[in-house]
């Protein structure tokens, strides 16, 4: 009874988090189209207005731009999948101008993974003999950061140093990585549906593991991802125990003591994946915590 | 009498039975209680993520129903027909015309996030810019061949960047991965080029000497004067960029020609951990700040850094 209880609560939790999932998406992809949509008129006429006496394009020429609009999204696509960051909106502005200098308002909405922003920033461009210099000289940047400490505090540097560029390649490799741990715990959870929780749902930073066999005694995975100062991205796993006092005492070669330390081994030697998958079953699918201290 | 208390000493037993079974019923009982209760708690709390989730679900279709608006063909035949006398054909072609010029923007935009790369034939050609902090500085192609195993047909990475190293390591593997390291490293080698340029130009102030540097900028060697008990000392400072992929070094050697006091020690050992710590334009600019603070308070330099 229990049991099926649980079942259907933990069913209903993954149900509303695929609907909100694709909630989000579709949410996104509708702001995108309708505000193209109703911006794109309004500047299209105004662009259009002041050459109404032009003649109309032939069909062929419009059938062509219709192509070069193809290949130029298909190019889009194929650079969003390479960089991980997608723009949905974008607007330039060309705010000054004189002989050799320009300042320009940029406008970019979009996002990495699921992680929306959305950015305005001002860039100085100079023409020197041989090249242009940009300068970001003002820099706006927000982002839904309140679950990640580490990204909110590192993005307002980013904003105080006015480093945009490393914004970008930081919230890349960040939002990867919050991508790979999701899939991870989803995997194991798929797997090992018996033995693997997790309460918080598949976007937090941890996962339980309990072996049917061995009541109250869990392993709880932790897995965060640092960003530091430099931007530089790291996850840091760790393995945590709760095991009941009774258990404790009879754990005469203190075994979970040193269960941190090898996890951080097994972490070194075989990779993430691979580490989780070995706790896992030395812990629950092998005879009790005899495999652990391998 | 004598039957009275043997029948009671023969009950004792069964007593201390029935007890036991007892005990242990109450052990039992406390312990599915506890049991229950941490059920029931991890249901409560289940329940109240469930009602979290709802939540944000209704939150986002409301949203969505506020979004609502005109679906784009309607909104076209508005347009074609109220405001302007531009007919429907014109109308699309005009949009036309602006989404071309929308892509165009967005793809030139890319270069403002680091990796930007055009499809070629049987190929792709990435540009990897690179900043330090606000300014964009150089950028590098790479002309990469797709198909596997992938190879590197031309590239503009200067020499001194280990891009064969990098790919042995990440290029068949996950191209991203690659590009993500190898920008990692141009990027850091911009931000040491930065630095060593922005001291060399404005060496008369700050600068004693010369400043020397190799190609990679990971080593750098100078000097600067210091007003130290209302003498100027020269430092000579070494910063060695152990990690290749980072803009700030790891070890910064000072020594001088003065006879080393404890005083001297610390003021050295303060400045070696601002140079570890921040950006060259960044130390210079911290001690800048504090010869002027302490012209105002008139105090000596030793006894404010020794506070450091």
């Amino acid at each position: 009874m229990e049991k099926s209880l649980y079942e259907m609560y933990e069913n209903e939790i993954k149900t509303l988090e695929q609907e909100i999932q694709e909630l989000t998406k579709q949410y996104e992809d509708n702001q995108q189209k309708e505000q193209l949509a109703e911006e794109e008129i309004e500047e299209a006429i105004k662009c259009h207005r002041g050459k109404t006496d032009f003649e109309s394009r032939t069909s062929e020429s419009l059938a062509d731009m219709r192509h070069e609009l193809e290949q130029l999204e298909s190019e889009f696509s194929f650079l969003t999948k390479l960089s991980g960051i997608v723009f949905t909106r974008y607007s330039k502005q060309t705010v000054d101008k004189d002989e050799n200098k320009c300042t320009e308002r940029h406008k970019i909405t979009g996002n990495c993974y699921l992680l929306p922003f959305q950015i305005e920033c001002t860039l100085l461009k100079v023409q020197n003999k041989e090249s242009i210099s940009s300068v970001v000289t003002d820099l706006s940047i927000i982002i839904e950061s309140s679950e990640y400490s580490d990204l909110s505090k590192f993005v307002s540097r980013a904003v105080e140093t006015k480093n945009l560029l490393l914004f970008f390649r930081s919230l890349s490799s960040f939002a990867e990585w919050c991508n790979r741990r999701k899939h991870t715990f989803l995997h194991f959870k798929e797997r090992y549906p018996e033995i693997v929780r997790l309460p918080e749902g598949s976007s937090a930073d941890y996962m339980v593991l309990r072996n049917p066999k061995l009541s109250g005694c869990e392993l709880i995975v932790v897995w965060k991802i640092q960003i530091n100062e430099e931007g530089i991205v790291t996850p840091v796993l760790d393995l945590l125990t709760k095991i009941p006092e009774q258990a404790l005492r009879l754990d005469k070669k203190k075994v979970i003591e040193k269960t941190p330390l090898c996890f951080q081994n097994l972490l070194d030697a075989f990779g993430i994946e691979c580490a989780i998958d070995n706790v896992l079953k030395a812990f629950c699918l092998e005879e009790g915590g005899s495999a652990i201290d391998k | 009498m004598m039957a009275g208390s043997s029948c009671v000493l023969c009950l004792i037993p069964r007593v201390l039975g029935h007890l036991e079974k007892l005990e242990a019923y109450s052990h039992k009982l406390t312990l599915k209680q506890e049991e229950i209760k941490k059920k029931q708690e991890k249901l409560a709390k289940m329940t109240a993520m469930i009602q979290r989730l709802k939540d944000k679900r209704d939150r986002l279709k409301t949203k969505m129903a506020l979004q609502g608006g005109m679906p784009v063909k309607q909104l076209l035949q508005k347009e074609a027909s109220s405001r302007t006398s531009l007919s429907l054909g014109k109308t699309q072609e005009a949009i036309l015309e602006m989404k071309l010029k929308n892509v165009k923007a967005m793809l030139q935009a890319y270069y403002l996030t680091g990796i930007s790369a055009k499809r070629i034939n049987q190929g792709m050609c990435v540009c990897i810019s690179t900043a330090y902090e606000g300014n964009y500085l150089d950028s590098y192609y790479l002309d990469l061949f797709v198909q596997k195993p992938i190879q590197i047909r031309q590239h503009s990475v200067p020499p001194f960047i280990p891009l064969e190293q990098i790919a042995k390591q990440y290029l068949q593997l996950d191209i991203k991965c690659f590009l993500s390291v190898l920008s990692n490293h141009l990027n850091a080698y911009a931000g040491r080029k930065y630095q060593a340029d922005w001291f060399q130009d404005s060496s008369d102030t700050l600068l004693s000497g010369t400043l020397h540097r190799n190609s990679l900028c990971n080593l750098l060697s100078f000097a600067y004067n210091v007003e130290w008990e209302n003498r100027t000392v020269c430092f000579k400072v070494k910063l060695v960029y152990g990690d290749i992929a980072r803009s700030l070094p790891t070890e910064a050697i000072i020594s001088c020609e003065e006879t080393i006091s404890p005083s001297l020690e610390n003021l050295i050992s303060s400045h070696s951990a601002l140079f570890r710590q921040k950006a060259l334009h960044n130390v210079f600019g911290f001690f800048q700040a504090e010869r002027e603070s302490l012209s105002q308070m008139g105090t000596s330099l030793t006894s404010h850094v020794s506070l450091l």
